[in-house]
């Protein structure tokens, strides 16, 4: 089995880009990833692209829609759509084409333009049924953020987190964004301007939930031979690269859902995927939490920051707002958060934020990223969460 | 007083009002498994016989947690303007072993103390041009749940 090498990636500032097509932001970042790995685009052996739902027909083709705008080669295209986890799964599905040795070379492509405020549903066939209860569920009342405050009230009640909590992580991932030029958001904010932000779905607050932006990134995998041809130097390998779902019996009601296992009849874990996406991970790399360098999780709320560094193994239920009061989590921290800046600081692209958080991690391996830089940084872990329970951890080492 | 207005469910088969306001989910005959909405096979990836038979759920469940929703949903709901924020409450059904959410029906979100009983109750929804979407809520049932 043939190691993976990240060879190239691409990174398009993150936004709201009216006047440009995720077409365009997708080719761009597919050019600069080839470009960046020293390679031609003919050279590609395979693509994989996020099957962009809000880009209609032809997005949910993105990959052939590219390739038809810079020049069809006739390589294998798969295009892939697992919510805000498509980035991760996008990336499994590359590594499985090269540890197999069934390619040298994949591009991996995340393209994507969101609409404004909650995800609205997709529309589906008239003649169903029953509705969706994706359709339901808005019915009832109940956005994305509402599933995360209800978590987040549970949290409150069992461990005595509080507001500020919740206002602190923002105001940590606002000052790692300040640093990186390709973050939408790059204010650094205060405690008191993060408290005085609207009530969205109380306790979280508007600057404690990710935007939904404009966003692409691009990632050019290959095998080790490949990348000794290549010349591809410092060797960042992708030492794992998970995919997991969710397991009966686990309390979290997902989105769009409107039951679950109770919290009392629980057979399962709170966020059963996300906790064994990382725990495959790990056994894949053969480390621990404890030998990461830094993290890239999915931020999606502050919640989800306090709750993935429990999930993802890095402290003991209830433990992560101390790593937070601490100053742990921030840069300069024993173990960065979402340095960065998180999609706290870029805003949801739910094709391409995956894909943004490998970008991240290779720049940190190869030392190049600036005032955001982790200082002797060595192995990183990230982490997607995606509707309906989908879940991807990569395990970068250099 | 006019026509009264035409009443459409939220979701067909997942909540009854007579003789009393209940949500309705599946059993599973072999393992016992509720689920809700009703599914029309057992969801244990355990279970052999995975045969479920339509079942009311408790109408008393306990507070698990709530939350208020400041701005509106998007369509198909239709939203007052001014918008009035909603309160999303989880209920477990202990018995069932199943949490459950739902709108808060009536009162404030003040009165809310995790843990206190909450009963299920069948109310508007919205209005549109069709008539009145109803479906299940909660409010306190008064007392702490005890089953």
């Amino acid at each position: 089995m043939s190691d993976v090498i990240v060879a190239g990636v691409g990174l398009h500032p993150w936004g709201k880009f009216p006047e440009k097509s995720w077409v365009e932001m997708g080719a761009e970042v597919a050019l600069s990833a080839v470009a960046d790995a020293g390679m031609e685009w003919t050279q590609v052996e395979a693509m994989v692209s996020g099957a962009m739902q809000w880009g209609g027909s032809t997005g949910m083709r993105s990959g052939n829609t590219i390739s038809a705008a810079l020049g069809e080669t006739g390589v294998p295209i798969a295009n892939i759509n697992n919510a805000c986890a498509s980035g991760g799964s996008l990336m499994r599905a590359a590594y499985a084409m090269i540890t197999s040795g069934m390619h040298d070379s994949v591009l991996v492509i995340g393209t994507d333009k969101s609409p404004k405020g909650y995800f609205p549903s997709v529309p589906v066939l008239a003649d169903e049924p029953r509705p969706p209860i994706d359709m339901v569920r808005w019915q009832v009342g109940v956005p994305n953020p509402a599933y995360w405050a209800i978590e987040m009230r549970k949290r409150m009640e069992a461990y005595g987190s509080t507001e500020e909590h919740l206002a602190q992580v923002k105001v940590k991932n606002s000052r790692h964004g300040s640093l990186n030029p390709y973050a939408r958001y790059r204010k650094a904010f205060t405690l008191e301007q993060v408290l005085a932000s609207p009530m969205v779905c109380d306790p979280l607050r508007l600057l404690e939930i990710c935007a939904t932006s404009d966003g692409a990134a691009a990632v050019v995998l290959v095998s080790e031979r490949k990348a000794r041809r290549l010349g591809v130097s410092p060797m960042v390998k992708v030492a794992a690269c998970s995919l997991a779902s969710g397991e009966f019996g686990d309390p979290t009601i997902r989105i769009p859902l409107l039951a679950a296992a109770s919290d009392t009849a629980a057979t399962a874990p709170l966020l059963s995927e996300s906790r064994l996406a990382a725990q495959m991970a790990y056994e894949q790399a053969g480390l621990g939490p404890e030998d990461m360098d830094f993290v890239e999780l999915p931020d999606n709320s502050s919640w989800h920051e306090l709750q993935y560094l429990e999930t993802m193994g890095f402290c003991d239920p209830g433990e992560a707002e101390k790593l937070l009061d601490a100053g742990e989590t921030a840069l300069g921290g024993r173990l960065p958060v979402c340095p960065s800046g998180g999609f706290s600081s870029f805003g949801e692209a739910t094709m391409a934020q995956g894909v943004l958080q490998i970008v991240e991690v290779t720049w940190q391996l190869r030392g190049t990223a600036g005032a955001r830089q982790v200082e002797g940084a060595r192995k990183a872990i990230t982490e997607v969460y995606g509707a309906q329970a989908n879940n991807s951890a990569c395990i970068l080492t250099t | 007083m006019g026509e009264p207005m035409k009443q459409t469910p939220v979701l067909e088969g997942a909540f009854v009002s007579d003789p009393e306001p209940a949500l309705v989910g599946s059993r599973c005959r072999s393992c016992e498994t509720v689920a809700f909405p009703a599914g029309f096979t057992c969801p244990n990836p355990r279970c052999a016989h995975k045969d479920v038979v339509a079942t009311p759920l408790s109408r008393i469940g306990r507070l698990a947690s709530w939350t208020t929703v400041h701005f509106p949903p998007p369509p198909p709901f239709v939203a007052p303007d001014p918008f009035v924020p909603i309160t999303v409450v989880e209920v477990e059904f202990v018995s069932e072993g199943i949490q459950v959410v739902g709108p808060l029906a009536g009162g404030s979100v003040d009165q809310l103390r995790m843990g206190m009983a909450m009963e299920t109750v069948v109310e508007p929804y919205y209005s549109d041009d069709s008539g009145e979407v109803i479906g299940w809520k909660f409010r306190p049932a008064g007392g702490d749940a005890h089953e």
